[in-house]
């Protein structure tokens, strides 16, 4: 079995515009491992190439140079997507279905069966605690309700891997709380997670290893309990020298 | 197939739960119900039929069409902009499935919003016991073969402009072939014009207890408003034609013995001034075929298929580009591919000396071929007339409009879509 679940070597992504010039080069020759059953954090100010990360890691962009592999499989391959849960900054959910409909469309798309379907959404609903109000539309949820249907929806293709992006962005922190003890509670169960936060204290709390990214390029990469307390100050050595007002963002 | 069919569904919950099925059914019903009391008929009920068709039917058609652009160039593009695409994205699903559940969804609401002002026009009890014709034209020569015959004569004549001598074989070529569509026939007072109908003797012995008729028409363009009169005779068929002031008219034939040649149908102008028709045109020998009801179902599935076709370009737009500006490139190009007939009808001498000229008459004869299936509504057309829509008709546009050009538009979209999420 692949010990390594995400892999990236020498990975670029450079955006370009109509003509084709390159205006932004957001991730630079980044190196990257997630091992199996670990929860890896990315952290990095606004702007420092963590989501074109998880969208290159979701196959969503293509690389401009390097290579990405997802389980050993090009990302957009159906087998390692079939492996894989994923919870957007925003929740992004179709208004108008209902949160039971939300989830059993997402696990149809994961080529579950109906009766599985069912039932696998009705087991997601009581762990996000939305049983009551299963069978009302989305549209209608608070953000923090609507998130928790977010997180279920990538939960119900009972993935291997699941990549959050931002996971606690615009909770409550009753909400967030919960979010980081459920990410515990799915670690501990084996599942790999990947996270993105520009919130320091986020990914102390639940990850074993972090890498700090800075205008797309690895700024530090360890454990969380080797960095421990000198996290701050590593962080300040290696990036502090640029601009205060994300930096300050990033240490709140 | 499980994930398709997910697409589909939400893609159907989407048209319902968003009232857009609801709001088109009741303008549909709406209209056929209004056409009712709003359109003036003769009040036969051939003229009931053709107006009702025509411009009940019609106008609940163009109603979908446009309906139809507008929801289908947002049904990817709105999604890529809410970002909800990706979550189907990032799922084990074809960019092309999204494409297909979305083209399918949407021609499932469309035909199902279709059909139920066509089952009023079938419940209609004044309807059901009218009969459709299948349409026989003369037999001749195509137009291309005459045009290959022409040209030579016409290279040679000293009253061919020089524009046209000098220009390319295919472009004379093709103006020789519009004029001979456009060739007019005269039948001078006491002529007699006959026209070759193959198998009309073999159909006649076979079919004794069925009539049949003939419809001439009268192009606006010369002074036809005068009495026309005579006589048709075919094989072994009869009619008497007396017209004052219509374009078309439909002479009955009756059984009995006349002088015709075998599979032939002769007119003898009887009347004081020489009459003037195109035969490729003007002269149709009406055949009694099958129930106005099947006609109408015929009808249905090609007015289905062309919708299918505009769905799968709208999504096919809505993939590539910005919802605004998918929704406008549509509007246009539905709008150019409506109008394209008729310029290349008004301006088919391509002996422009302008370049600019010629370079548009080219670009709009591009677009009326590209867009033949769509901009065509001859089958509304057909049967508000009274005519066959033919099954060989149905099965090709279904074949084309419903299964071809819409596999290969979402195949193109589904690359569309992976292209986009790039930028």
């Amino acid at each position: 079995m692949e010990d390594c679940v995400i892999r990236l070597e020498k990975v670029s992504k450079t955006f370009r515009d109509f003509w084709l010039r390159p205006t932004v080069a957001a991730v630079d020759s980044l190196d990257l491992e997630v091992r199996r059953g670990e929860v890896f954090g990315l952290l990095g100010p606004n702007g420092s190439g963590k989501s074109t990360t998880i969208k290159m890691i979701l196959g969503l962009l293509s690389p401009s140079a390097g290579k990405v592999s997802l389980f050993g499989l090009p990302p957009h391959a159906k087998a390692a997507r079939a492996r894989l849960g994923y919870l957007p900054e925003l929740s992004y959910l179709h208004p108008f279905l209902t949160a039971r409909e939300t989830l059993m469309y997402y696990a149809g798309l994961c080529s579950l069966s109906r009766a599985e379907a069912r039932s696998r959404a009705d087991q997601l609903l009581e762990m996000v605690k939305l049983t009551d109000v299963a069978n009302r539309a989305v549209g209608g949820f608070s953000k923090g309700m609507a998130r928790r249907v977010a997180l279920a929806s990538a939960l119900v293709g009972k993935p291997e891997l699941l990549v959050l992006d931002e996971p606690t962005s615009g909770l409550d922190p009753v909400s967030t709380k919960e979010v980081k003890t459920l990410v515990k509670a799915l670690a501990k169960k084996g599942m790999t997670v990947l996270t993105t936060s520009h919130l320091l204290a986020d990914s102390q709390d639940i990850c074993d290893r972090v890498m700090i990214l800075n205008r797309g390029k690895c700024a530090a990469e360890g454990k969380v309990s080797e960095l421990g307390e000198s996290l701050e100050e590593f962080f300040l050595a290696k990036v502090g020298s640029g601009d205060d007002f994300a930096l300050a963002d990033f240490l709140a | 197939m499980t994930s398709l069919l997910r697409i589909f569904w939400l893609e159907v919950t989407a048209l319902v739960r968003s009232w857009t099925a609801a709001i088109l059914l009741a303008l549909s019903l709406g209209w056929m119900f209004a056409a009712n009391f709003v359109l003036v008929t003769d009040a036969t009920e051939d003229g009931a039929r053709e107006m009702l068709v025509r411009y009940g039917l019609g106008g609940v058609f163009a109603l979908l069409v446009v309906s139809v652009l507008s929801v289908a160039t947002g049904s990817i593009a709105s999604e890529r902009e809410a970002k909800r695409l990706q979550l189907t994205q990032v799922r084990p699903v074809s960019p092309f499935a999204i494409a297909w559940g979305k083209f399918l969804a949407l021609s499932a609401v469309a035909a199902a919003v279709l059909a139920f002002p066509c089952a009023t026009l079938v419940c209609s009890s004044e309807f059901s016991g009218l009969r459709c014709s299948h349409v026989c034209r003369p037999k001749m020569e195509s137009p291309a073969e005459e045009a290959v015959k022409m040209y030579d004569v016409f290279m040679a004549d000293p009253e061919t402009p020089p524009e046209a001598k000098k220009a390319k074989k295919s472009v004379v070529l093709r103006l020789l072939e519009q004029r001979a569509k456009d060739n007019y026939q005269t039948v001078g007072t006491n002529e007699t014009a006959v026209w070759a109908f193959p198998g009309l003797h073999d159909w006649a012995a076979a079919n004794a207890d069925v009539d049949l008729s003939v419809r001439l028409k009268f192009s606006n363009d010369f002074d036809m408003r005068d009495d026309v009169r005579g006589t048709l005779a075919a094989d072994g068929f009869f009619g008497v034609v007396s017209n004052i002031t219509q374009t078309a008219i439909i002479v009955s034939l009756f059984r009995g013995e006349c002088a015709a040649e075998r599979d032939a149908v002769a007119f003898r102008n009887e009347g004081r001034a020489p009459v003037m028709l195109r035969p490729r045109q003007d002269v149709e020998l009406l055949v009694p075929a099958d129930s106005f009801v099947w006609n109408l179902l015929r009808s249905y599935v090609v007015m289905v298929s062309v919708l299918a076709f505009v769905a799968a370009f709208g999504i096919f737009l809505g993939a590539g580009l910005s919802r605004p500006v998918a929704l406008f490139t549509a509007i246009v190009m539905l709008a150019v591919s409506e109008m394209s007939p008729s310029v290349v009808e008004q301006y088919p001498d391509q002996l422009e000396t302008d370049r600019i000229d010629r370079i548009g008459l080219a670009m709009t004869r591009l677009v009326e071929r590209g867009t033949k299936s769509v901009s065509s509504l001859s089958p509304l057309s057909s049967l508000a007339e009274g005519d066959c829509v033919e099954r060989g008709d149905v099965a090709e546009t279904f074949a084309l409009d419903f299964l071809v050009l819409p596999l290969a538009l979402c195949l193109l979209s589904g690359i569309l879509i992976r292209r986009k999420q790039e930028q």
